[in-house]
């Protein structure tokens, strides 16, 4: 994960989106789309579902929800995860909170084990039940921040265990307290490998609240499938939705790649 | 990467070269050797499964959406779809190369969903359905989506009745079958949604939609998620087993099985 190959690193995500590209334009001259009538005609249809009545607006507004859910749960998830991981690393290293520890690992095992969907779906219907003035979306930032906690946990363990055992060691050796050991040694050296992988998290985040028309939000989505249901067309919509996602995504992954390459700066590969 | 690329086009080539020439369905006798789609949870999903008897595990794919639905029939993953007539008919003015069959499949009646056992709410919307059926307040809306364009219908016109000081009533719809319900911009039109605010004013509520699903509606009025569902409904006595349902305000809505118009002889 940290030890990429810079030289090959970039040249691959371009090699994909000409290969990507190439399949797209394949797509659209194998189904007559370089003709005129059928240019007229994706013009029209185009105006359908995204100009007339401002329906790009209802896109907008599923953005704004997708983010909107995204960003929250990532804050439940980061607050969540770092207590989890605090548990589980204390435990490791020598505190006695067995029970602590066990809830957490239960925890980690039951969220991880099952799907977002299935526990959303839960959070709703089962848990939420007779909450009715409360957001819906509130309940789907708690949803996928508790269950996005449980893989975070496991980022922020997996980082600080990446470093050589021997650091705690000399820090202790020296005469530093467990606490300051870990706050002035490891942590800094771990962060460099979280950071990016918390990024990634967010992305996956992303993608993953695609499911929250179940519980009836309008997020991204669900904002194409109402355009589907008005204009009963059903290419474009969807077309215009994986764009969405995958814009946001590319640009994303870009910020991770250089925040990764910031953050091994001047150190040997 | 090269291999899979000769792997898929050879398949490719396979699936048109074999193709072969079927007889155009003429009778709706002939869908129960078919595959047939439908919307999940929906009647036309019970129908098409009693049509299909046994094979109705390898022959229908039940679909979220009807789009999704009507769109594998274009692409001719299945043979017809199973749905009610007026969303079926909106799909014909609007996508080309389709066709309804003569034969209806059944009628059916709509009614409005609650948890079982919500009798006292269920009287209000009984009195309040009787009231619309009375005074013309129902045909006057059903005149308004069955004639004309009811796209161009403006969700501002609606009176949801903000700001009710007897509460809200939550309504669960899934806004994907027009004329019936349909999303605009950030609000709802359509017969069940227009119908449904003047219950709700009659009842001194206001009204709030909650889109799902349609598969969720059950749950979601058996939870108390929301107060009744309104989404074209038809009432089955499997239904009535796991919900009660207000007077019907639609008789005799048909399901019609939707075709390619170039695989249909009448």
């Amino acid at each position: 994960m940290t030890m990429r190959n810079k030289q090959t690193g970039a040249g691959r995500g371009d090699i994909v989106l000409g290969i990507f590209a190439l399949f797209l334009l394949y797509a659209l001259y194998s189904s007559g789309f370089f003709t005129a009538a059928a240019w007229q005609d994706f013009n029209r249809r185009f105006y359908q579902n995204f100009v007339k009545d401002s329906r790009y607006m209802m896109l907008v507004d599923g953005l704004k929800a997708t983010i909107f859910m995204t960003s929250g749960a990532t804050l439940i998830g980061l607050a969540v995860g770092l207590v989890l991981s605090v548990i589980r690393v204390a435990h490791k290293g020598g505190a006695h909170i067995p029970v602590l520890n066990a809830m957490a690992e239960t925890y980690i095992t039951v969220l991880r084990g099952t799907p977002a969907m299935v526990q959303l779906l839960i959070w709703n219907f089962t848990i939420f039940a007779s909450a009715r003035d409360l957001n819906t979306q509130y309940i789907a930032i708690l949803a996928f921040g508790l269950n996005s906690g449980a893989y975070i946990a496991e980022i922020f363990r997996g980082g600080i265990e990446s470093i050589d055992p021997g650091q705690m060691e000399a820090a202790r050796s020296l005469g530093l307290s467990y606490g300051t050991s870990m706050k002035l040694i490891v942590l800094p050296q771990a962060l460099r490998n979280i950071i990016p992988m918390l990024f990634n998290e967010f992305i996956a985040l992303l993608k993953e609240t695609s499911v929250a028309g179940y519980i009836g939000i309008d997020d991204l989505t669900r904002a194409g499938q109402n355009i589907q249901a008005l204009t009963l067309e059903h290419s474009q919509p969807l077309v215009m939705v994986a764009i969405i996602y995958l814009v946001i995504v590319m640009c994303l992954t870009r910020f991770v790649r250089k925040l990764e390459e910031w953050l091994h700066r001047g150190r040997r590969g | 990467m090269k291999k899979f690329l000769v792997l898929l086009l050879v398949l490719a080539l396979c699936s048109c070269a074999f193709g072969a020439e079927q007889a155009k369905l003429t009778t709706t006798a002939q869908l129960k050797t078919e595959r047939l789609a439908a919307q999940r949870g929906t009647v036309g999903q019970y129908i098409a499964e009693d049509l299909l008897g046994d094979n109705k595990g390898t022959l229908l794919t039940t679909y979220e959406k009807y789009v999704d639905a009507i769109a594998s029939l274009r692409q001719g993953k299945v043979r017809a779809v199973v749905m009610d007539e007026m969303p079926a008919k909106r799909f014909l003015a609007e996508v080309e190369g389709l066709a309804i069959m003569d034969e209806a499949l059944s009628e059916e009646n709509y009614a409005i969903g609650f948890r079982k056992g919500n009798t006292e709410l269920v009287a209000e919307v009984n009195k309040a359905l009787a009231e619309m059926k009375a005074d013309g307040t129902l045909d006057a809306i059903f005149a308004k989506y069955l004639t004309g364009d009811y796209t161009a219908v403006k969700p501002e016109t609606i009176d949801f009745n903000k700001g009710a000081k007897g509460g809200k009533l939550f309504v669960g719809t899934e806004a994907g079958f027009a004329p019936y319900e349909l999303k605009v911009g950030s609000s709802y039109i359509g017969i069940d949604v227009e119908m449904c605010a003047v219950i709700a004013k009659k009842l001194g509520k206001e009204l709030v939609i909650e889109n799902m699903n349609f598969d969720a509606l059950p749950m979601a009025v058996s939870t108390n998620k929301v107060d009744m569902i309104c989404a074209g409904i038809t009432v089955t006595d499997e239904r009535k087993e796991n919900m009660d349902f207000s007077e019907n305000y639609v008789v005799g809505a048909k399901q019609v099985a939707v075709v390619r118009a170039d695989d249909y002889e009448k």
